[in-house]
């Protein structure tokens, strides 16, 4: 939505057509020899070693998996191993011309990727850039492993042996690997080498690698970006999501700096005809040739091309023109590069859904094999020189698997010694107000935003100096208290940027966004399309390349459209690099009201349940404006969840209101908004106005103090003043909007059931909304827990209030045996 | 009329009883609320008296018999009246409930709540405890939370009611009579009662403050409740005095100058009480809580009388660490400034008198901790020294008193004996070990 993009009937209602380009495919014909011209024989070498290495690397693996064995060295490893034995080619071509700058991501079957690019960096690198990487990484550990056990040639074969070392480390989970073998085959990575996260979900990677490409382009930072997916991610959502957000038309009609095209990426997809067994072409996709899904997406069609993967010369040639492309400013591009895996999806696969005849006839077309003969044909050189090469890969292969091995020199991680290893990398729990330097970009002077001055101009507080309400306009809500930090924020970090569905004209379907507009380039505050696998993937992107970002999904109920990036994506990677990488990454969750079954849930529940996302949910003005403002200076996936029943609320319980300087509110921390002795309740969300209600009716009517605690944060949550309050009061009700049934409050429940026993004068009671769809607006007080209930819940479990009618029958032991035993 | 006396119910889970013994005899004459038989149950021995007045015409069971609870065990009547008919029906009249008083009723109503048994009653975690301290039995204690739940609130109520129904046996003042003072002698007209008022009073009345009248419940109820005994030893005094004497002179950034002779013991005592939580515990009339963590209580002398911080966890805390926190809860408590919460929750008592040379004593348990140690003033002493020539030294006692319900007096001898040792071999590896 721009008012600058006239919607014009009459352009739209002309006969026209689209017209399509011709998507070329296998487009290269050179044989060795007639491109040697093209290459020095050394090169040509080179390319060949790589394609051995690889292709041993991964034969080791083979044997190792279902053998137990390599060349005489015996071990096991029971994680995965998906191959791709067959495809080095490919690997090779597309390491060959990428630059230091250059990063790419890949998937489960990334082995090749990592080390054809690894090797690629390596030969670009200058020794004392390679010893700077290997003596820092991981403060140099991996290396003076290696110092005690292999003499190396030169820098270069030190450097060799150390990636080898280190993703086989990685592989079979050992201290030494990469990532102290906590991310495992499947996600592999190796950072200073361009390397980065390869992803075990399908299709993972592409919304994280857009959102990478989306930081290169943002921050003006060199280099392009690859995301290697298989032709099975293509029937994946998210992927198709993120061909369209990378390509969308407002990058070169509507930002500022003025590209002919989309983001930096190239969507590399090995296409190897299977996904896992499922064969795409002919009958899990609709597609005959891959590559035409570029032309759906854009009207350049993504310059997409189909290349002969087999043949890495092919895939250079591709790859010295797309690269060309891309650094103009013409990305995206989509590959469809042909390749075949000689060995099953993975080692226990057992080729039930493909003929013999089939492997035979690709086993003919190995590249290992056809371009050795290529290269002897045309003389680079002799086969026996070839035949020493393939020895001394096998040998070095050996000996690396031999360290790799050997529990003495490569030991895995000691959990008896230190039990908290990966708890330590699960938050990074930094605070880094900004994450680059310079000076942030703005259309006009910041403050001449009309927003800043209206919210200037607000009573800070509820109630003014007299204490009398003050009008709802007039005063600052919890719109105003979201707005604040991140609006200082844009003024502080050159990094951030905000986007989702209609945050920028609209400013956010609730406003808190509202007139940022004015000063804030599109660069930095965008409308996403309806696309919020890509949203979220992105985000993760983005933050995991060092750049800070708050995205937001426009209702809660939309979670379930980005599952996969929330829950697999931004929750993990911190743990799964060991610390290496960080998530500077808010997510807005807006909670909503009104709209029914699809559109009113609160599900901080499955974001609590996933290890790895620090969860909020602010329910006042002075706990949104110091929870963001923690948020944004910190470096973890922060889910912020809102509520629109009260995003008008002003500040009723902080004396003297919301404090106009920036302030943070530990995450973790609670908030003591009523004090009393008899019982105490613990809210979430909007359910707090409720408890205050019902506190108001047990003080007046039943002579009862209740104490209310608001649970500002889910995760982590510091329990120390809800036990101080429960050993006061003995009794204590669990309040929030959630469907009660494996709702959050459960858990502190649960918790301090636990922690408390000895203390509690009776069971503490969950009152949560019903585990019914949420009726529309008009039955609100049958579904949502309301003042009533939270009564209701006290005096048939805990406190008998004197002369009381109960008024829902809900918390009776018999209706909640019921319920149970129905499902409801 | 002939009417049938029936066996009482006991409790809601008896059901039945043992006939012990008859007192009448077949013809004999009984009066109402005469003693008819004894009997029993698993738990105790009761009387039956009759519900009717007459001749005893019939016995339903005889001694030794057991009899289910409210059927008919005797028959009442005119001496010669049929009574085949009632014999036969097997009881067509029973007696009237017994007038119960209201203490009665509102033990069975809380009996019949949870059945009257502990283990289907109903309390809460923090009732149940809060009974256990109190002594309050939870089965004569009224629920009224959910279910027939009992609640803190019911166990204060019930606490409460005990201590009333001791204040109506005591007297208004809560003292037996023998503990009231004499009334003043009232002024007669006589000479000598002339000659009384005239001069300076002999005696002037003082009430007690609110917190003299605590001591004193708290110390009488201390005595009364509980089987206390004390024991008296001593121990070199030698290393730990030296030590004290090398505190006062250490340089001041150590922090140890002002550590005293009482800060020592406290220090050790709760290392050793660390390994005694029989000792470290809080007792109860049906048991014990052994304490894992030494919450102790340091008597403090104040202007208002005897007050007793605690120290929380002091076996986790430094030697420096417990005489800077006793320092400020003395002086907290001196200037009547310490939070209450500070004066409750201790495990184990010690009380030093030592500065007033007292040579031993019998301090009073705070109940319901189950022991007390008392600390006396440093003495001269002579043992038999190398060669059997006599040696003096130092030597300070210490009086632990203990209370024999919880615990025997060996465990109790070896408590304070390994203290003593301990105390004897305090020295800087004693605190070398600590950091």
């Amino acid at each position: 939505m721009t008012k600058t993009l006239f919607v014009d009937p009459a352009e739209l209602s002309k006969p026209s057509e689209i017209v399509f380009e011709n998507i070329p495919a296998n487009s290269y014909k050179k044989t060795v020899t007639e491109a040697r011209p093209d290459f020095a024989d050394a090169e040509l070498v080179r390319i060949y070693r790589d394609m051995t290495i690889l292709r041993a690397f991964e034969d080791m693996l083979n044997k190792i998996k279902t053998q137990g064995n390599y060349n005489g060295i015996e071990t096991t490893y029971p994680g995965p191993a998906h191959l791709s034995l067959g495809q080095e080619a490919g690997a090779v071509g597309q390491a060959y011309l990428l630059g230091t700058s250059d990063i790419i991501f890949g998937n489960h079957r990334s082995h090749s990727e990592i080390l054809a690019k690894s090797l690629s960096a390596i030969e670009k690198l200058d020794a004392g850039t390679l010893m700077t990487i290997m003596e820092t990484f991981q403060d140099g550990k991996i290396l003076k492993t290696l110092d005690t056990i292999y003499t190396a040639k030169d820098v270069k074969d030190l450097a060799a042996h150390f990636v080898l070392y280190g993703a086989l480390c990685e592989i079979f989970a050992r201290d030494n690997g990469f990532h102290r073998g906590m991310g495992g085959s499947m996600h592999a990575f190796f950072l200073p080498f361009g390397v980065y996260p390869n992803n075990a979900i399908v299709g993972g990677s592409a919304p994280i690698a857009a959102g990478a490409a989306l930081y290169k382009r943002v921050n003006e930072k060199p280099g392009l970006v690859v995301c290697n997916i298989g032709d099975g991610s293509l029937g994946c959502g998210p992927v198709l999501e993120v061909l369209n957000f990378s390509a969308m038309g407002q990058f070169h009609t509507l930002w500022e700096d003025k590209k002919p095209g989309g983001l930096p990426i190239i969507f590399n997809v090995w296409n190897n005809a299977y996904g896992m067994g499922g064969q795409t072409n002919g009958e899990t996709m609709a597609y005959d040739m891959l590559a035409r899904i570029g032309a759906g997406v854009a009207p350049g069609q993504m310059s997409a091309e189909r290349v002969w993967g087999h043949d890495p010369l092919a895939v250079i040639d591709c790859y010295r023109r797309k690269k060309a492309l891309v650094e103009q400013g013409g990305g995206p591009v989509f590959l469809d590069v042909l390749t075949y895996r000689l060995s099953g999806h993975s080692t226990s696969d057992q080729n039930a859904y493909r003929s013999k005849e089939e492997l035979d006839a690709w086993a003919a077309v190995d590249p290992i094999k056809a371009f050795r003969e290529e290269l002897v044909n045309a003389e680079v050189a002799s086969d026996a020189y070839f035949e020493e090469m393939w020895a001394g890969t096998t040998e070095r292969m050996t000996r690396i698997c031999g360290w790799a091995a050997d529990p003495a020199i490569s030991p895995y991680a000691d959990f008896k010694k230190d039990y908290h290893i990966i708890e330590r990398t699960m938050f990074s729990n930094g605070r880094a107000p900004k994450l680059a330097d310079g000076e942030p970009k703005f259309l006009a002077d910041p403050d001449s935003c009309s927003r800043v001055r209206q919210v200037a101009e607000k009573n800070r507080a509820a109630f003014d100096g007299e204490g009398k309400p003050v009008s709802k306009l007039k005063m600052l809500n919890i719109r105003d208290a979201i707005f604040e930090p991140v609006f200082d924020k844009f003024k502080e970090d050159p990094t951030i940027i905000a986007y989702g569905e209609d945050v920028r004209d609209w400013g956010g379907a609730f406003a808190v966004y509202r007139g940022m507009n004015e000063v804030v380039p599109y660069t930095r505050l965008f409308n996403a399309p309806i696309s919020e696998a890509a949203i979220v993937g992105s985000s993760v992107g983005y933050g995991l390349m060092g750049g800070r970002v708050i995205s937001e999904l426009m209702y809660c109920d939309f979670i379930g459209r980005a599952g996969d990036e929330i829950f697999n994506q931004l929750s993990k990677w911190q743990a799964m690099s060991a610390g290496i990488l960080k998530m500077p990454v808010v997510l807005r969750v807006s909670v909503g009201a009104k709209y029914g079954a699809q559109h009113s849930q609160d599900w901080t529940a499955l974001c609590a349940h996933i290890p790895g996302l620090k969860v909020c949910f602010p329910a006042t003005p002075w706990e949104a404006k110091g929870l963001m403002t923690a948020a944004l200076n910190g470096t973890d996936p922060v889910v912020f969840f809102e509520s629109q029943r009260i995003y008008d609320a002003g500040e009723r319980f902080r004396p003297g209101g919301v404090p106009k300087e920036a302030y943070e509110i530990s995450i973790g921390d609670t908030n003591t908004v009523r004090r009393g002795a008899d019982i105490t309740i613990l809210t979430i969300g909007a359910t707090l106005y409720k408890a205050v209600d019902a506190a108001g009716i047990l003080s007046k009517e039943y002579g009862v103090e209740a104490e209310i605690i608001n649970l500002h944060s889910l995760v982590p949550l510091d329990y120390t003043k809800i036990l101080e309050s429960v050993d006061k009061t003995g009794k204590v009700v669990l309040a929030s909007d959630a469907c009660a049934r494996g709702s959050f409050i459960n858990d502190v429940a649960r918790n301090i059931t636990e922690l408390a026993f000895d203390r509690l004068d009776g069971p503490p009671v969950v009152v949560g909304a019903q585990n019914w769809i949420t009726p529309p607006f008009e039955y609100d007080e049958f579904f949502f827990p309301q003042a009533d209930w939270i009564l209701d819940a006290i005096h048939e479990k805990l406190l008998p209030l004197k002369g009381y009618q109960p008024k829902t029958g809900v918390f009776t032991a018999v209706d909640q045996l019921r319920r149970a035993k129905a499902g409801v | 009329m002939a009417r049938e006396v029936i066996m009482p119910k006991e409790g809601i889970t008896v059901e039945s009883c043992l006939i012990g013994k008859w007192h009448k005899e077949l013809g004999d004459a009984v009066a109402e609320y005469e003693a008819l038989f004894d009997y029993e149950t698993d738990k105790a021995a009761f009387e039956c008296v009759s519900t009717a007045a007459g001749v005893l015409l019939h016995k339903y069971y005889e001694d030794g018999d057991e009899a289910p609870v409210l059927a008919p065990v005797a028959i009442i009547g005119e001496a010669g009246e049929d009574i085949s008919a009632l014999i036969a029906g097997g009881g067509q009249t029973t007696a009237a409930p017994a007038a119960e008083s209201g203490i009665q009723a509102a033990g069975e109503q809380a009996a019949a709540a949870h059945g009257g048994d502990t283990q289907a009653l109903k309390a809460s975690p923090r009732a149940r405890g809060d009974a256990a301290l109190q002594g309050v039995d939870l089965l004569q204690t009224a629920p009224s939370g959910p279910g027939g739940r009992i609640l803190e609130a019911d166990v204060i109520a019930a606490s409460a009611a005990v201590y009333e129904a001791e204040a109506e046996t005591q007297g208004a003042d809560g003292n037996p009579p023998e503990n009231r003072l004499p009334e003043p002698p009232r002024n007669d007209g006589t000479a000598a009662g002339a000659r009384n008022a005239a001069a300076a009073p002999e005696y002037i009345d003082e009430p007690f403050t609110k917190i003299r009248s605590v001591i004193a419940k708290s110390m009488t109820a201390s005595l009364q409740r509980s089987a206390q005994l004390t024991h008296h030893h001593s121990f070199d005094a030698t290393m730990l005095l030296a030590m004290r004497g090398d505190f006062k002179t250490s340089d001041e950034a150590y922090g140890y100058r002002g550590v005293s002779v009482g800060d020592i013991i406290l220090y050790v005592v709760s290392r050793a009480l660390a390994n005694h939580p029989e000792i470290n515990a809080l007792v109860s009339a049906d048991g014990m809580r052994k304490y894992n963590t030494v919450n102790l209580g340091v008597a403090v002398d104040t202007p208002r009388g005897l007050m007793v911080p605690t120290v929380f966890a002091a076996e986790k805390k430094s030697l420096r660490g417990i005489s800077a926190e006793v320092r400020l809860l003395a002086a907290a408590a001196r200037e009547g400034r310490i939070s209450p919460d500070k004066l409750t929750g201790g495990t184990f008592t010690v009380s030093n008198l030592g500065a007033t040379g007292v040579e031993s004593f019998t301090p009073i348990i705070n109940p319901p901790q189950v022991a007390i140690l008392g600390v006396c003033g440093v003495t001269g002493r002579v043992r038999k020294g190398r060669g059997g020539r006599p040696d003096a030294y130092s030597s300070i006692g210490i009086s632990l008193t203990y209370d024999h319900r919880a615990i025997d007096g060996a465990p109790a001898s070896r408590f304070a004996a390994e203290l003593c040792g301990a105390l004897e071999d305090f020295s800087w590896k004693t605190l070398a070990l600590e950091n």
